[in-house]
């Protein structure tokens, strides 16, 4: 059975149904997408593969749970491995310094949509590589500093106060950085308040 | 507080990066602002986004492999979706028809040991079928069950309360919240007509599971609802936190 042109919610229900092949066929699909989080937050390769394997155990255990009224399978599969990751991090209670997270920015007029996981994936991979440009666009948009708060903030759970420690700034400053940053955010993205 | 709107610090509580006491005051407010709520909302889709743009990184080929052959082993197919086996297995012959049929082989004092066996093992089938017609008594087989769902700012999160009949007692358990800093406690709240009664606090372990035991002066199946708030160590008297679960009877 070839599941790859399966949408993301009949995955799930394979997935609820014990069908190891519909998890395989997820992890095709978004497998990459959880790594890049994984790897974005820790910024080591070895916790991001355990990262990344935790997520899929979690989907499959899971997976009887899910409820499309609350939000998409992508948008459920991206917040368990956002907090997958920063729980990692405060787990061992030390965040990589060395290793800054960031954003994948692509500048206006850029035509070429991210690399695709497969050939064969349709359409919600093509909704997929489409939302990512459309927010990559709008990130490349946003003054250096937003970007870099943001992302320590989005990928590695800072708070305010840490943020302004680690970036050696006003705490009033990081907030209004954030604030600034998520306003002009939710308005290139076109959501209205 | 309504008309102190907290829109500065909304986008920052749809990250999840606010400080424990500005949570909780924005949590309040939005509790009883409809103008908020809906401005955290358009937030909350910018962060569902941000995901999206994490740098690409590819993970080991190893790796799927690696995660296939971890899968634990679950049986959730009913009847009609259970599929049809590939194949049909040879039939094997029962190990104690293999063993009877060797037995006019074997030496008159294993005939004798297995008689003695047989003779045991049949005893202690009789006792164990009476134990299980003492548990299978109706009374212990009623529970009540309320299933608690993530907010949103934790929408993997859920847990399952679990009472009996009368609502005399209970127990909690949640699965996947995140680990707080010692400084932090998840308690359970009570609701009945609106107001709210401790239900107790507890902690979760690395892997976001986590456990609670219930007692209540009145019994638990007069509450309405159930949830979960993030609170200072030790509980608060009253719900200040962010809300994480929720459900109701």
């Amino acid at each position: 059975m070839n599941y790859s042109t399966y949408d993301d919610y009949s995955l799930i229900h394979l997935v609820a149904l014990a069908e190891e092949k519909a998890l395989g066929a997820l992890y095709d699909r978004y497998g990459k997408l959880v790594y890049s989080i994984a790897l974005n937050s820790v910024g080591d390769a070895g916790l991001a593969e355990e990262i990344t394997q935790d997520v899929f155990l979690r989907i499959w255990e899971k997976a009887s749970t899910y409820q499309p009224e609350h939000g998409k399978v992508l948008t459920w599969i991206t917040s368990i491995t956002r907090h997958r990751a920063i729980d990692m991090l405060r787990r061992r209670s030390a965040r990589p310094e060395t290793v800054q997270p960031g954003w994948a920015v692509e500048e206006e007029g850029a035509d070429d949509p991210p690399e695709m996981a497969a050939p064969e994936n349709v359409e919600d991979l093509v909704d997929l590589a489409q939302q990512q440009q459309r927010v990559r666009k709008a990130l490349a948009q946003l003054p250096q500093d937003q970007q870099k708060a943001l992302a320590m903030a989005f990928f590695q759970g800072y708070s305010h106060s840490e943020l302004a420690l680690a970036l050696g700034e006003p705490l009033g400053t990081v907030k209004t950085r954030i604030r600034l940053g998520m306003q002009k955010l939710r308005a290139l993205l076109e959501i209205e308040a | 507080m309504s008309e102190n709107h907290v829109i500065d610090l909304i986008a920052a509580y749809a990250l999840n990066i606010l400080e424990a006491d500005e949570a909780q005051q924005v949590a309040s407010h939005l509790a009883a602002c409809s103008s908020c709520a809906t401005e955290l909302q358009s937030y909350l889709r910018v962060v569902e986004q941000l995901p999206l743009a994490a740098p690409d990184a590819n993970p080991p080929a190893h790796l799927k492999a690696c995660l296939m052959s971890q899968l634990p082993k679950k049986q959730n197919f009913t009847a009609a979706e259970k599929p049809a086996p590939m194949h049909i297995a040879p039939e094997k012959r029962p190990w104690w028809q293999t063993l009877l049929q060797a037995l006019p082989t074997l030496s008159p004092a294993w005939n004798l040991a297995s008689a003695v066996l047989i003779l045991v093992l049949s005893a202690s089938n009789l006792f164990l079928w009476q134990r299980i017609k003492q548990l299978d008594h109706p009374s212990s087989r009623h529970f009540i069950t309320v299933d608690l769902q993530g907010s949103p700012s934790i929408p993997s999160a859920a847990g399952v309360l679990v009472m009996d009949e009368q609502g005399h007692a209970g127990t909690l358990v949640v699965d996947g919240l995140p680990v707080l800093d010692n400084s932090k406690t998840y308690q359970l709240w009570l609701i009945r007509d609106g107001a709210r009664t401790s239900g107790g606090v507890f902690s979760v372990d690395s892997l976001g599971y986590g456990s609670l035991w219930i007692t209540s002066q009145i019994p638990l199946t007069r509450y309405d609802s159930f949830g979960v708030t993030i609170e200072p160590a030790g509980g608060s008297p009253g719900p200040t936190g962010e809300k994480v679960l929720g459900g109701e009877l």
